[in-house]
């Protein structure tokens, strides 16, 4: 009976899923990161030194993409199990069935994992593929080519199908913060295991127990390998995106791991039941009163029955009258619609919140100017992240559309004023770095920092309105900030956070795309303009 | 002033279409729109507040073409979809100094307006509270509010009293006779006594395309004779709905009245006053054999 209601609640999940455009997008990525290994664009590479493109090596290859990469996009694409259910109040019914909170929870897990195993599937199809085009080796073992998706892969992915519903049944990481905090969580998984490989030797049986993405029994059945064939051979082992280029290649018969490699995959399977579980600890059963909004005025809210006639106490046939408006009020001003924007923008956060932001300006105006250039500015390119993500989705999120689209020249307007809004929260949060750059007289900085003002808000509201959702820029600006800012990468550092990696007329460039990309995406949805 | 609708077709993916071939010319004056669940009610009020564009057809205000432009009806429009949204984290004068800012009314203006419409719909005492908090049934007076922010000529409203109490509604039935004497008002509604207390005018719309236009007194008359009372045993009722378009059941001491809509007098049944109600299920009806036949 209960497998058949898992299977039912499962079922339904997935073809709700399957349904939308955005699950064609999510075999999308995976066939576009398909397409990246088979054309070579994302090699293993041990030193100088790839495997013959044969089944065992093909099929590690893309199981270990899959963990790696499918671990970041898959997560923020299951990472709406529960919304969906309290957005279209389905929730509400299942709440007043029998089905136990953790039922409710494991089920939501396997229904992420299906989603996710779906997209591991399409990256075994382009294994087989791979091994075809490249011919190098025209045996296939299937076993060798599959046997990484179901061993690495799928527990993996089943794993973090438990991590998206942990974070959707947690009210602090719920919204935005946690498809922020998700980013670091994922590096710190990522990077963990990585540090043993360059030590040389086997790993040793509790690092398979801290490798998620199973980089180190793959990786570490390499290198061993390697080195009886080559002693020269220096323990470099990295999952190279762009620098493919390997000058050698050697023979990888397949993997040969250890009992401890077998029992972490059953413990990482354990894990996410074990995940699903605490998950359930936090579920509410979509009650109402326990959504965040209703914490701020519980004893406020009114119903009819109870008292809500004390708010209508006019009488019912008392005399109602409208003065008619003066036509000449109407002067639709932008700057009365761009402090609105602004307002709307600034609300409803904690005060925390503001107090960080207030402590960051204080910190960029008072430290020396390479550190703040070097640390506190890029700091504060993060926290208003959640402020920049509403940009562009805020009126489909509330349901607000039909009131504003069906405004006087509102994408003449509204859209220009959420626009400069954003580009104000931008100037305003990082006002201190223009200060100490103004008061330094380096002039190229601030052109940087005016680039990163109009680029950011830009991004947040091409991507809002393409996407339609918030976690297209949550996620994606984390990681280019992770990979810009902070790691300098010239190209990708929008703040210009050394001089070495600013490139200010190329964000200029973008930022101005950017808004006529969301232009066009207003307006495309828009039915006259 | 004239809000005319030519011939407007509408036609989503897949095929469907949900109005055809509408075509209606309003005057100052409470139109109710009236029809079953799909009819094409809320297809053609998106359509006419611009949220969506018709397959086939124009829609004209005063002489403008709306398709070449759409702001002329915007700047007077009032618009309360049946299934809006609020921002939770504003409060009620926040919330509608945004959309007075969006409607484009100044400042003075505005804190004015808001104040008037804030008492008109019984919200000032909870002005200040976050709108998350609020109860359907003050939602749906905000979104009133909203509407006529901007003393809109044309106001088109989408099951506006769902949710409301009765007092409330009733209320809300007075301001738009208030209102209707200067502007088009289109009343999209399942309740027929709000479209009895308000609606100088009728449209009855089924399957996407218009049964009738036609003033209240005028649909009265089209079943003037043809609605009777008849009193059933319990048992026979089944028998009397297969038999007869009935409008209405009650349960008495001496059986189940019951009230039938028919061309001729049924055996034993008397003569009744037609409502509204008896009307819209007629003529709908009338349409469906129409149809069929």
């Amino acid at each position: 009976m209960k497998m058949r209601l898992l299977y039912h609640l499962v079922r339904a999940d997935f073809l709700e899923r399957v349904r939308r455009y955005s699950f064609l997008v999510t075999l999308a990525a995976a066939a576009y990161l398909g397409y990246c290994c088979v054309t070579g664009k994302v090699v293993i590479r041990l030193d100088q030194y790839r495997g013959v493109y044969n089944s065992a090596w093909l099929g590690c290859l893309m199981a270990l993409v899959s963990t790696t990469f499918l671990t970041l996009i898959g997560f923020y694409i299951v990472k709406n199990a529960v919304q969906r259910d309290q957005e279209t109040r389905v929730g509400q019914i299942l709440a007043t069935t029998p089905m136990t909170k953790s039922f409710y929870s494991v089920a939501k897990t396997v229904s992420n994992f299906v989603v996710l195993a779906a997209m591991t599937g399409v990256m075994a199809l382009a294994a087989v593929l791979m091994q075809w085009l490249k011919a190098e080796d025209a045996h296939v073992d299937l076993w060798a080519l599959v046997s990484p998706f179901l061993l690495f892969a799928l527990p993996a992915m089943a794993f973090m199908a438990a991590l998206a519903v942990l974070f959707e049944m947690l009210p602090i990481l719920r919204g935005g913060a946690g498809n922020v905090i998700y980013f670091f969580v994922w590096t710190a998984l990522l990077a963990m295991p990585i540090a043993s490989l360059d030590k040389g030797g086997r790993p040793s049986d509790a690092t398979y127990f801290t490798d998620l993405t199973d980089v180190v029994s793959v990786m570490g059945n390499m290198q061993a390998d390697l080195r009886s064939i080559d002693p020269e051979y220096k323990n470099g082992a990295a999952l190279s995106i762009g620098n493919t280029v390997t000058s050698q290649k050697f023979l990888w018969k397949g993997l040969h791991l250890s009992t401890a490699a077998y029992l972490s995959r059953a413990a990482c399977l354990l894990m996410a039941l074990a995940v699903a579980l605490v998950a359930a600890l936090f579920f509410h059963r979509f009650d109402p009163a326990r959504e965040r909004g209703s914490r701020r005025a519980p004893a406020e809210i009114v119903d009819w029955a109870n008292g809500e006639t004390a708010v209508a106490a006019l009488p019912v046939q008392a005399p109602v009258h409208l003065t008619p408006l003066v036509r000449g009020a109407i002067a639709l001003s932008l700057p009365r619609l761009v402090l609105a924007e602004l307002k709307l923008m600034l609300k409803g956060h904690r005060r925390w919140w503001y107090a960080v932001a207030g402590g960051l300006f204080v910190a960029s105006v008072a430290a020396p100017l390479d550190a703040v250039r070097g640390g506190i500015a890029i700091a504060v390119l993060i926290w208003p992240v959640l402020v920049w993500s509403q940009m562009g989705t805020r009126e489909a999120r509330f349901n607000m559309a039909s009131l504003i689209f069906s405004s006087e020249r509102s994408l003449q307007r509204q859209l220009p004023a959420v626009w400069i809004a954003g580009v104000v929260v931008a100037m305003s949060t990082n006002g201190g770095l223009a200060f100490r750059l103004l008061v330094a007289g380096d002039r190229s900085g601030l052109l940087a920092w005016l680039a990163c003002a109009f680029f950011v808000p830009s991004l947040a509201l091409a991507l809002g309105i393409w996407t339609g959702t918030s976690k297209a820029f949550e996620a994606g600006y984390t990681v280019l900030w992770y990979v810009g800012p902070v790691h300098h990468v010239p190209g990708l550092d929008f703040l210009g956070a050394t001089p070495e990696s600013a490139r200010p007329y190329l964000f200029l460039f973008l930022a101005m795309a950017l808004v006529v990309a969301a232009y066009l995406g207003r307006r495309a949805r828009l039915a006259y303009v | 002033m004239e809000l005319v609708i030519e011939r407007v077709s509408k036609q989503y993916r897949g095929g469907v279409w949900a109005l055809r071939d509408f075509s209606l010319r309003l005057r100052p004056g409470v139109l109710g729109l009236l029809g079953p669940n799909g009819a094409g009610k809320t297809t053609l009020m998106s359509i006419l507040a611009t949220i969506t564009r018709a397959t086939q057809g124009s829609v004209l205000w005063n002489d403008t073409d709306r398709a070449r432009d759409p702001d002329a009806i915007r700047s007077v429009l009032g618009y309360l979809p049946q299934d809006f949204g609020v921002y939770p984290n504003l409060d009620a004068l926040e919330f509608l100094e945004y959309l007075a800012a969006v409607k484009g009314l100044d400042a003075t203006t505005s804190r004015r307006r808001i104040e008037e419409l804030l008492n008109l719909v019984n919200l000032s005492d909870v002005r200040k509270r976050p709108l998350g908090s609020y109860s359907g049934g003050m939602k749906q007076r905000i979104g009133i509010a909203q509407a006529l922010l901007n003393d809109p000529q044309i106001l088109i409203v989408d099951e506006p009293t769902a949710g409301l109490d009765p007092e409330e509604r009733v209320r809300f039935r007075n301001l738009l006779s208030e209102l209707s004497g200067e502007r088009v008002i289109i009343l999209s509604t399942h309740i027929v006594s709000d479209v009895e207390a308000t609606a100088t005018g009728i449209a009855l719309i089924s399957g996407g395309r218009l049964v009738a236009h036609a003033t209240p007194e005028e649909l009265l008359r089209r079943v003037e004779g043809k609605v009777w009372e008849a009193v059933v045993p319990s048992s026979e009722l089944q028998s009397a709905k297969q038999r007869y378009l009935i409008s209405g059941t009650a349960r008495r001491a001496d059986g189940v009245h019951i009230r039938i809509l028919s061309a001729t007098a049924p055996n034993g049944a008397q003569p009744l006053a037609p409502t509204l109600e008896d009307a819209y299920l007629y003529c709908l009806n009338t349409h469906r054999v129409g149809e069929a036949g």
